[in-house]
């Protein structure tokens, strides 16, 4: 009789999955039902967040598990010693509450979600190790509250000057140095034939990107932007075999989609270029309302996406060393992040996505203490303004309380660029 | 159908493709003779005189020769010969531009051999800084003034007769070439005058260093040689153009990174749509390493005959059949 009414008290622990998974089921339920003519193949991703981030479903058991906070860390070298990287950034509000405990009151809530995921270490994959590149000012400052925790990380010297001969030799050194490192903690050597192997996966996996990129350059669109958000965040946990399996098939079933004529935008649906801080699950805020306001997301320029998939590694000789170079020349050459110096880059980027996927506007998103983006946002709306596209610059951060703000914002935005588009007509 | 052509040369094995042309025009100059071939004396390639056999020969030699002639007499009658000589040479340059080096130069084709021979043993070549390379590429345009100006000092009596096709003697081609015919006569060192002992020598040594040379770092020589200069102040005119469109460039370094000239501007230059730099060897491997579109192109007569793509590159770069090879 007594067990009817016991009912066990909920841990924080537990709370605080409670209410990550609230956050993010309701995304996932957002993308599954409110969007016309859903993807069947999508469900892969679906239910593979709702594993991770509801159920806390642990994939990679048994696996050295390697953490890195940005992009410039090679998964190539990870792979080829048997290792699984996950990268950290993180997109929980729940998370972002604990990291204000943490960093400054405005740093931004993407730092700020990551620092308190790992206070309160509440993991379905917990990292062993986490390599930390030097990018922003933040993430770095970050890397040293992270190990304040218990957690072993290890800097990766990342230089902030991109254009020079001493970056490309620096940050080629600092590459060797984190394969010859993660080599002694993984117990394995890194020969030939493993890194060959993986760039040659990592290039697979980029190359079905590219291929889900190209249905986006058409008139109509098979593809929304934030199905293709979700593709690319999965990247960051998912097993790297059971994600080309599932690009494959999503290309498969984008190809008949096309056949039967199942689209996913309007007639008059802005083209939008999405630039700017990245949206990583579940905070889907702005990349939502856009495409909730019969806007379509075709490209994007952030570091959840395009930017980690875009450019490949290319090698002449095949030895260990010249593949190590060619990685780290890819990892620093052709990175748009906001933190280098000069920039040029990045504005020339976003002009050539609205010019190859005939984009009608750009929407630029920056987290509210993101400095680098705040401080890039004047030169690349000039840049924009002489080349005559319409670009909206929004400051956001993880909390769900700015909901209207920023949907009549991006909706006047939105109607714009179709009386634009009616006008053209 | 042109789409389809146009897809398989884009899509090229470039490596296996320039092998086989690079045997086939090595035997065609080092050996040409013995099958009575003769392309005249005013090729844009090292194919040395000296070796008996050659089917064609290098122009900087009869240059040197012409522009040594009295004043008077180049500046009169010879002046035709000069000219004639120097329109035969823009004849077969305008043809190929620089790819002369890249596929048909025989020192060329020798030097991507060593490069083979290292890399079969395992060890990695070296580079420059770029420091280092700023300042060694433009040895090849003192070598240029050795060409062109010492023979015209001889000409005017300010230099003697020893100095005659000076830069021959110091040039590594007369002694490396002959020898695949089986003349190792050239590896001597001529004592009859001090200038000769000088010329010879630095020969000699230039010859020896250029088997290590080219054994560490690719193209070596290619760096010192004035053929490569003189082709640049022609290669306007030629009716192949290597092009780069920088839009579309993301400047991430794959066609430097595989660069034999180590030519930096190759990635990082968006603004130029010539991009073909005095160092070009015009090997097109740039091209096929560059994993976007239409950024990087060889042009004939202004129409795309080959182009970088993102098909060619997987295809190059092994990627295609991962799947394939790997999982299943």
């Amino acid at each position: 009789m007594t067990s009817k009414f016991k009912h066990d008290i909920e841990s924080p622990l537990q709370k605080q999955n409670r209410h990550k998974a609230m956050e993010a089921i309701r995304i996932i339920n957002t993308l599954k039902d409110d969007f016309k003519n859903p993807i069947e193949s999508m469900n892969y991703f679906y239910k593979l967040f709702e594993d991770v981030f509801c159920n806390q479903k642990s994939l990679h058991d048994g696996k050295l598990k390697v953490g890195t906070m940005c992009i410039q860390i090679p998964s190539e070298i990870i792979y080829a010693l048997d290792a699984v990287p996950i990268r950290l950034c993180n997109g929980f509000y729940s998370d972002d509450e604990i990291g204000s405990d943490y960093m400054p009151q405005k740093s931004c809530p993407l730092v700020r979600s990551t620092v308190g995921h790992f206070a309160s270490g509440n993991f379905s994959d917990k990292p062993h190790l986490i390599y930390s590149p030097t990018t922003c000012d933040q993430k770095t400052k970050a890397g040293v509250t992270i190990e304040s925790f218990g957690y072993e990380v290890v800097d990766v010297d990342f230089p902030r000057v991109k254009d020079s001969e001493i970056s490309r030799e620096y940050f080629r050194r600092s590459i060797r140095e984190f394969a010859i490192d993660l080599s002694k903690k993984t117990g394995n050597k890194l020969n030939k034939k493993s890194l060959k192997q993986s760039i040659a996966k990592i290039g697979y996996a980029q190359s079905l990107y590219h291929k889900l990129c190209e249905y986006r350059k058409k008139k109509n669109i098979v593809i929304s932007g934030n199905d293709m958000f979700f593709v690319t965040n999965a990247f960051f946990f998912d097993k790297i075999d059971s994600w080309i399996d599932a690009c494959e098939n999503l290309l498969k079933e984008c190809k008949q989609r096309e056949d039967e004529n199942l689209f996913v935008n309007g007639k008059i649906s802005p083209r939008i270029v999405y630039t700017g801080s990245p949206p990583i699950f579940p905070n889907y805020k702005v990349p939502i309302v856009i495409e909730e306001s019969d806007g379509i997301i075709v490209a994007d320029e952030t570091c959840s996406s395009n930017r980690m998939f875009n450019d490949r590694v290319a090698v002449d000789e095949w030895f260990v060393n010249d593949m190590l170079d060619s990685m780290a020349d890819k990892y620093l050459k052709a990175c748009t992040c906001p933190i280098f110096t000069k920039n040029d880059d990045r504005i020339r980027r976003i002009i050539d996505l609205v010019k190859t996927y005939s984009a009608d506007g750009v929407v630029y998103q920056s987290f509210a203490g993101c400095t680098v983006y705040e401080a890039e946002q004047r030169s690349v709306l000039e840049a924009m303004e002489k080349e005559g596209i319409p670009i909206l610059y929004i400051e956001s951060d993880y909390s769900p309380s700015q909901g209207g703000q920023l949907t009549t914002r991006v909706e006047a935005f939105i109607e714009s660029l179709k009386t634009r588009k009616r006008i053209k007509k | 159908m042109l789409s389809r052509l146009k897809r398989t040369v884009n899509n090229v094995n470039l490596i296996r493709f320039r092998n086989i042309i690079q045997i086939l025009t090595f035997i065609l100059f080092i050996y040409g003779g013995y099958f009575a071939i003769d392309l005249g004396s005013r090729l844009p390639i090292f194919a040395c005189p000296y070796n008996d056999t050659t089917s064609g020969a290098c122009y900087l030699i009869p240059l040197q020769h012409q522009l040594s002639m009295p004043t008077q007499v180049l500046l009169g009658g010879a002046s035709i010969a000069v000219i004639t000589g120097i329109l035969v040479f823009l004849f077969w340059f305008v043809f190929l531009n620089k790819a002369w080096c890249g596929y048909v130069c025989p020192f060329g084709t020798l030097q991507d051999w060593m490069t083979k021979l290292r890399k079969s043993i395992g060890i990695r070549y070296s580079t420059y800084t770029q420091h280092q390379f700023e300042k060694l590429s433009k040895i090849k345009y003192i070598f240029l003034f050795i060409v062109l100006v010492f023979p015209l000092l001889m000409g005017v009596g300010l230099l003697g007769s020893e100095w005659s096709a000076a830069f021959c003697k110091i040039c590594p081609a007369r002694i490396i070439t002959p020898m695949f015919s089986g003349d190792f006569s050239q590896w001597a060192i001529d004592f009859s005058s001090k200038t000769a002992i000088l010329l010879t020598t630095l020969g000699v040594v230039f010859a020896g260093l250029f088997f290590i040379g080219s054994f560490i770092k690719k193209r070596f020589f290619c760096f010192f040689c004035p053929m490569s200069a003189l082709h640049y102040i022609f290669s306007k005119i030629s009716i192949v153009q290597f092009k780069k469109d920088g839009s579309k460039c993301t400047r991430c370094g794959d066609c430097y990174a595989v660069c034999d000239m180590q030519i930096k501007d190759i990635a990082d230059n968006v603004t130029d749509t010539n991009i073909l730099r005095d160092d070009c060897i015009l090997c097109l491997k740039c091209i096929a390493a560059c994993p976007e579109d239409d950024v990087l192109h060889f042009d004939i007569f202004k129409i795309k005959a080959f182009t970088s793509t993102k098909e060619g590159f997987e295809k190059r770069m092994g990627i295609e059949y991962l799947k394939a090879n790997n999982d299943k």
